[in-house]
């Protein structure tokens, strides 16, 4: 679908502004209610989720042209999903999915910001989104004696994701999840340097192209390895893997599962047991593409049925947030002996942005870090010593928030945890 | 020039009177405001002749000032300001227009009193929100429309209540009805259709009875008012609460209200609860001052047509453990004064001679507006300034009514004086602009400003002022109700 | 329309370059339509400009530019409904986002000051923690807690907590002069407990059954009557969006759905109701029930079907608390022995505690209003029938009931709830008042655009032919002179105040009245 296949959808925004505020049900005082960083920072309607869409119908009915301004607007926006949740609390509409395709329009007609061009550049030579040369993507695995499915044979693959493999404050947490799939005994591989970029957040920024041309490179190639299960420890790559490639047909059978959802199935079997204790206060962020945007796919054709009612035949059933992956984190840190677990007042679905997605750490680093730094004075409002998460795009823009604002929080993430408490 | 005929042409000759001995009563009050005499007094039948009295008052630039209670007045309100004057006595005008018992709501003329009143509404099984025991001769609509704070503070949702709608002359001649009486079709059409005049906001985007309320007469003529009813309760169980602590006596009042388990509620201090009871002076009432604390709480509970006992039963135990709480004992008798005496007193007007002058013959009101947590403080401020102008503070009286649901209280000083001691009611003359001073300094809200003390009160608002010129301008160009009042 | 460059230069001197602009794109998000009241016009006029003040001052600044230079302004919130769009060109949007504090909450005097975006649910949130609650809009609790906001201001606790504009005390009032107005007790001291006085009070000219959108200025802060709350410090919600449910339900809370055999029964109970004083809430439709309810379109449906096969006709919504245990259990036998003599009958399907616990939750925050309203259709408009209960149950509530089973099987507007006396009841104060309301839920197609345009009409005309209250609705400047001669000539009265507090027409007035006729 287009965008202009959206303008249905699009209308039936009553503009009630609830797509900017967490769900109303969930209002526990006067601070933390903002679901939306966009709006929350930039305050003029056209940066809600709402807001977007009655752009978007104008620029359909072409009541203005792009402009520098448009862009602008377009790509402050980290497409978590939060409007999208919100709005589905009372209404039967798609927000995100026009959000999506406003950029891929835009993308299309050569209306780009400069910083993501940049960005897909590096993807389309190297294979990354951050920077770094695909020859290097592997580095971090030197000396740890992983197989590499592209020359054998394993029913696993551990991908790693683009940050966590050419950052160096991020290998921790790659080799803590091969540490922990060894002692398990998984029969697992990495791609190393075949690995690619999953394209999710090419996608996020609307170069769907180039999220497509990433998910075939990547599909047959794992298709020729017989790879059945995809763990990953990227939020970002699991909503890719799991979502978006599913979404365009292409995940076949692919079983796909995030760190975090192995790993509370492993302690719940007893393969692992967490013995050392961990004393330590934390509070847990929920990333956007693994929680309210982790939901599975849910694939649908039909027609609108005539009349009043915006409804469909089938029945359209909606992705709201509901099925994302909350708990399994959660398991996991509360089976880390000496663990305190203590909630943000927005969680789960209705979760604060970290403030990297959508490309905005790229585009508009003030934004992100603004973001970021409203998360991190939630978390330290709760009384904990650590945010914990389960995304490194989260991690790293926690700690860059902290390096340039400054917070006595730490950052971890949740696979980091429990290798500690192995 | 305006003649006598003039106004017999639009009242009758039996309704207009210009012999000296009636003008001199119109030309004074209790207030200290300076005596003039008006022209003529004229007393009209309905609301045609109303209109007709208001559209020659503004041919002739005659100035007409409203008076719809019978005397004593108080408040200086009703005193002519400028020469010239005709009084617009409504106190003729009795009708009790219609009693409306499955709407709670009665309709009335402006010369209604609560003495005709309340027998009136109690036949249907209804009863008014009270003031305080007003005076025999009190309009009903007087009493409304000056915003007097009443005894049920429950039920006093918004501080324009009990009022709903009227119909009023403006300053230009026009009739114009507000809230729901405002239209469709006249009021009997209205009646026909189910409608009760119970709603008082607009018509359209502006609540017109608020601005007429607060008036003084100054931007109209009302010709009647309706007013919202509670139900007469089946059961009613008052208690009292004695204190020489207030603010313990505030925070109770404040939960009894707050949890809704209270009809009448006050405080009075001994001197007003004592001049309230007495029946002779003056031994009657310092025997029963002897026996009270300083501060007494009164309030009822009660039960209506549901399960009235049961009612009254619980409401009972909740207070009781509320005021527990605060560590008071509610009691059905403090000192030599029963709850039940005074509930049957405050549910009536007050009996001949009106209470307030019982004591020395005469009394002057300082009240204002304010919040629980000042109390404490202004009422230091009064027997302080009260001190110094050698007026003791042991014979000021004191009452204090929560209002709009607890939002404020009205705090309301009784300075009582022998009218025939010139000393006397000079000293409390000074007092009252000495402590409304004060009080204000204090944070002291004036809301309902009357007398001498008026433009001390509005002049600190110069905003509101200005914005009430405009509306003055605009209900009242010719500036005929009632010159000099307010800021007009 | 081409501004003078030195109006935005001016503005943007006063706000900074963040909080103003121009951007076609940023103005066309604000002028699409709202889904209240919606026809086939997919875009009201663009602002100009659109501005986001910090405070009152620079309100004010703002406000006095206008003046100078002669330009409109139109004060906005949180954007719901209507009343958000100029008439036409060249004029400049005040929106008051960044203006989102609680200033005070006074606690023994109960009451709450607040800045014009502090949305209900954030209000009632920190109420709570404090024992405490409002009336919340019946817009729902994303719009603004300020009283002059919503239209009318009833919610579905108006039974107990009031409502909008007789919750309002003190203001501080910005008129299109440009001057700093403080109601009541602010305008001579600090504090914020009464709005009225010194003599008349100026809330009479600030709204009235209607509020007054925009054309007499901006309020930048106002105090509002706070309530007892008996419940919870935080109500114990859980689940997962749209799943949301009790945890566990306070002892002290009670709901149910009656239904009557007739109309006259449900207010004969609805009257005995506000009499006996038990009600937290008495409000509600059978469609608008099942709707707030549903968590899609398709549940509403069935479930829409469910209750009208097990209703005897229409109903309400009673919700019952108490602060003691005695009070409640008082509360609940007075409800049954008025059920009992007004043959209403309890909806089955509500009286699962977690079916009602979550209605009880969703009714007290107010989060309903979009699936009842919007979800549907995504537009809706709502007609009012008089103040109190004789007129409603008249001619006014048959018209228009009539009127919308034929307009449902012309297709003109949606079908599902078809045949239903389905009124939904507002009853406000302990039934000293209330109102009744007809929702209209339709997909604006040239011909429903039209038909409901005619409904309205019609309902109108039944309401100034037959006498029945109002005028609601009749805050668009095109109806002031033809819906005024019925109600005292109020617009030539409010016509007066709109041209001595804006001399000079710059407070846009499109949901108000002009200086012109």
């Amino acid at each position: 679908m287009v965008l202009e296949d959206y303008r249905d959808n699009m209308e039936i925004c009553s503009k009630c502004s609830a797509c900017k505020f967490i769900p109303l049900e969930r209002v526990e005082g006067l601070q933390h209610v903002n679901i939306c960083p966009s709006i929350a920072r930039y305050n003029f309607h056209a940066y809600s989720g709402g807001g977007r869409l009655g752009t978007a119908i104008a620029m359909l009915d072409k009541r203005f042209d792009y402009s520098k301004k448009l862009v602008e607007v377009m790509y402050n926006c980290q497409t978590c999903g939060g409007c999208d949740v919100s709005c589905k609390y009372g209404m039967d509409m798609e927000v995100l999915e026009p959000i999506y395709e406003f950029r891929i329009k835009a993308v299309k007609e050569k209306h780009t910001h400069p910083a993501l061009d940049k960005v897909i550049n590096s993807l389309k030579k190297q294979g990354t989104m951050v920077p770094g040369s695909k020859a290097n993507r592997g580095e971090w695995a030197k000396g740890l004696d992983v197989k590499d499915i592209t020359k054998q044979k394993v029913k696993v693959l551990y991908h790693v994701g683009c940050l966590t493999s050419y950052d160096r404050e991020m290998w921790k947490v790659a080799k803590a999840t091969v540490n922990l799939l060894k002692k398990v005994g998984v029969d697992f591989g990495i791609a190393g340097e075949n690995e690619s970029c999953c394209g999710g957040r090419a996608y996020q920024m609307g170069y769907k192209e180039d999220f497509l041309n990433q998910a075939r490179k990547n599909m047959e190639m794992i298709k020729i390895s017989g790879v059945e299960t995809l763990i990953t420890t990227c939020a970002d790559g699991y909503h890719a893997f799991q979502v978006l490639y599913d979404k365009f047909n292409l995940k076949g059978n692919l079983e796909v599962l995030h760190i975090t959802e192995y790993l509370a199935r492993l302690i719940k079997e007893g393969k692992l047991k967490p013995a050392k204790k961990i004393n330590i206060n934390v509070t847990y962020h929920d990333p956007c593409h693994l929680g309210r945007l982790g939901e599975t796919y849910i694939h649908w054709e039909g027609k609108r049925v005539p009349g009043h009612m915006y409804r469909f035949e089938p029945q359209k059933v909606y992705r709201r947030g509901t099925y994302g992956i909350y708990e399994p984190p959660r398991d996991v840190l509360r089976s880390i002996p000496g663990i305190k677990l203590v909630e943000m007042d927005r969680t789960k679905e209705y979760a604060w942005c970290c403030g990297a997605g959508g490309g905005v750490n790229d585009s508009n680093q003030e934004f992100s870090m603004w973001t970021a730094m409203e998360r991190i004075k939630e978390a330290e409002d709760t009384g904990a010593e650590a945010i914990v998460t389960a995304c490194p795009w989260c991690v790293r823009n926690f700690n860059d928030a902290i390096k340039k604002n400054g917070s006595k929080l730490k950052i971890y993430d949740v696979t980091e945890l429990l290798a500690m408490a192995i | 020039m305006i003649t006598k005929k003039d106004l017999e042409e639009i009242v009758g000759s039996e309704n207009v009177c210009d012999d000296h001995q009636t003008l001199k009563a119109y030309a004074y009050d209790q207030s200290f405001v300076p005596q003039r005499m008006p022209e003529y007094i004229v007393k009209p039948n309905n609301g045609t002749e109303i209109q007709a009295l208001v559209k020659w008052a503004n041919e002739t630039l005659t100035p007409l000032v409203p008076v719809s209670s019978g005397p004593p007045h108080f408040r200086g309100d009703t005193v002519p300001s400028t020469g010239g004057v005709v009084i617009v006595d409504l106190s003729s005008m009795k009708k009790i227009i219609r009693i409306d018992r499955p709407n709670r709501v009665v309709m009335c003329e402006p010369g209604v009193t609560f003495k005709e009143l309340i027998p009136a509404i109690e036949k249907e099984g209804l009863r008014l929100n009270l003031p305080l025991l007003p005076r025999e001769k009190k309009s009903v609509i007087g009493s409304l429309l000056e915003r007097e704070p009443v005894i049920m503070p429950g039920y006093h949702w918004d501080i324009a209540d009990p009022l709903d709608c009227v119909e009023i002359i403006f300053g230009t001649g026009d009739m114009f009805r507000t809230g729901g009486a405002a239209g469709p079709g006249t009021i009997e059409e209205q009646l026909a259709a189910g409608g009760a005049q119970d709603e008082p906001l607009g018509p359209g985007q502006a609540d017109w009875y608020r601005a007429i309320q607060g008036a003084q007469g100054t931007l109209g003529i009302t010709t009647w008012a309706s007013m919202r009813c509670e139900l007469l309760p089946k059961v009613e169980e008052p208690f009292m609460v004695g204190s020489m602590q207030l603010d313990k006596l505030l925070e109770l009042v404040h939960w009894l209200i707050r949890l809704r388990l209270v009809n009448e509620c006050f405080v009075l201090n001994n001197c007003n609860l004592s001049a309230i009871l007495a029946k002779k002076w003056h031994d009657h009432y310092l025997n029963i001052k002897d026996t009270l604390p300083p501060w007494i709480l009164f309030f009822n509970i009660v039960g209506y047509d549901y399960l009235p006992e049961e009612r009254v039963k619980y409401q009972i135990t909740d207070m009781l453990s509320t005021a527990q709480r605060v560590g008071l004992e509610p009691e059905k008798r403090v000192g030599s004064v029963s709850a039940n005496e005074i509930l049957q007193l405050v549910q009536r007007p007050s009996e001949e001679p009106y209470w307030k002058l019982r004591f020395k013959g005469a009394c002057h009101d300082i009240f204002f507006l304010t919040i629980y947590d000042s109390l404490p403080e202004l009422i230091g401020v009064m027997y302080d300034t009260a001190d110094k102008a050698g007026y003791p503070a042991s014979d000021i009286g004191i009452y204090l009514q929560p209002l709009v649901q607890g939002t404020n209280c009205h705090c309301e000083f009784n300075l009582y004086y022998d009218p025939k001691n010139l000393r006397e009611s000079e000293r409390v003359k000074d007092l009252s602009t000495s402590a409304t001073k004060k009080l204000i300094a204090g944070g002291a809200f004036f809301s309902r400003p009357y007398g001498r003390n008026t433009s001390m009160i509005i002049n600190r608002d110069a905003a509101t002022a200005s914005a009430l010129h405009k509306i003055k301008m605009i209900l009242d160009p010719k500036k005929i109700m009632n010159p000099g009042k307010l800021c007009f | 329309m081409d501004l003078d460059r030195s109006i935005y230069k001016a503005l943007e001197d006063i706000l900074g370059p963040e909080n103003i602009t121009e951007e076609p794109a940023i103005l066309d998000s604000y002028a699409w339509r709202s889904g209240m009241m919606a026809g086939t016009t997919k875009f009201m006029p663009r602002f100009e400009i659109v501005t986001l003040p910090k405070d009152t001052e620079e309100v004010q600044a703002i406000v006095k530019l206008c003046n100078r230079f002669r330009i409109q302004f139109k004060p906005t919130s949180t954007l719901w409904g209507p009343g958000n769009f100029p008439g036409g060109p060249g004029v400049i949007l005040i929106d008051l986002r960044r203006m989102n504090r609680i200033l005070e909450i006074n606690e023994k005097n109960m009451y709450a000051v607040l800045e014009p975006y502090v949305i209900g649910a954030q209000l009632q949130s920190e109420l709570m923690k404090r024992g405490l609650t409002c009336n919340l809009n019946g817009a729902g609790s994303h719009v603004s807690a300020f009283h002059f906001a919503g239209s009318l201001g009833h919610g579905f606790t108006s039974q107990t907590h009031g409502y909008g504009p007789r919750n309002v005390l003190a203001v501080e009032w910005v008129t299109p002069e440009g001057e700093i107005v403080r109601l009541g007790s602010l305008g001579s001291s600090s504090e914020w407990f009464c709005g009225d006085g010194p003599g008349p009070s100026l809330r009479s000219l600030i709204r009235g059954s209607a509020n007054s959108g925009g054309g007499i200025g901006v309020f930048t802060k106002a105090a509002q009557k706070v309530y007892h709350w008996p419940g919870p410090l935080k109500f114990p919600v859980e689940g997962i969006s749209p799943n949301y449910a009790p945890a566990w339900l306070p002892e002290n809370f009670f709901l149910r759905f009656i239904s009557f055999p007739s109309t006259d029964k449900m207010i004969e109970a609805t009257r005995k109701i506000g009499e006996s004083e038990i009600a937290l809430q008495c409000s509600h439709s059978i469609s608008m029930l099942a709707s707030s309810i549903a968590t899609c379109n398709e549940e509403d449906l069935e479930l829409l079907e469910k209750f009208r096969k097990s209703a005897q006709g229409p109903g309400i919504v009673v919700s019952i608390t108490g602060n003691s245990r005695g009070e409640f259990e008082y509360k609940k036998k007075v409800f049954q022995q008025i059920i009992d003599e007004t043959d209403g009958k309890s909806l089955e399907l509500i009286e699962d505690p977690q079916v009602w616990g979550g209605i009880l939750w969703r009714f007290i925050r107010m989060t309903t209003a979009i699936r009842e309203a919007h979800r549907a259709t995504g537009v809706w408009f709502g007609n009012m029938a008089g103040n109190n209960y004789a007129a409603i149950k008249a001619k006014y509530t048959q018209t228009a009931a009539r009127l919308k089973d034929e307009m449902i099987s012309k297709g003109l507007l949606f079908n599902g709830d078809k045949g239903l006396i389905d009124l939904m009841m507002w009853p406000q104060e302990h039934g000293h008042r209330g109102l009744a309301e007809i929702v209209f839920r339709y997909f604006p197609t040239p011909e429903s655009t039209e038909g409901v345009q005619h409904l309205r009409n019609e309902c109108l005309k039944v309401a100034l032919i037959e006498h029945m209250g109002g005028p609601y609705g009749a805050n668009r400047r095109e109806l002031q002179d033809v819906v005024g001669p019925h109600y005292s000539n109020y617009h030539l009265w409010l016509r007066k105040i709109k041209k001595a507090f804006d001399p000079n027409g710059v407070a846009e007035s499109t949901n108000y009245i002009t200086a012109e006729e």
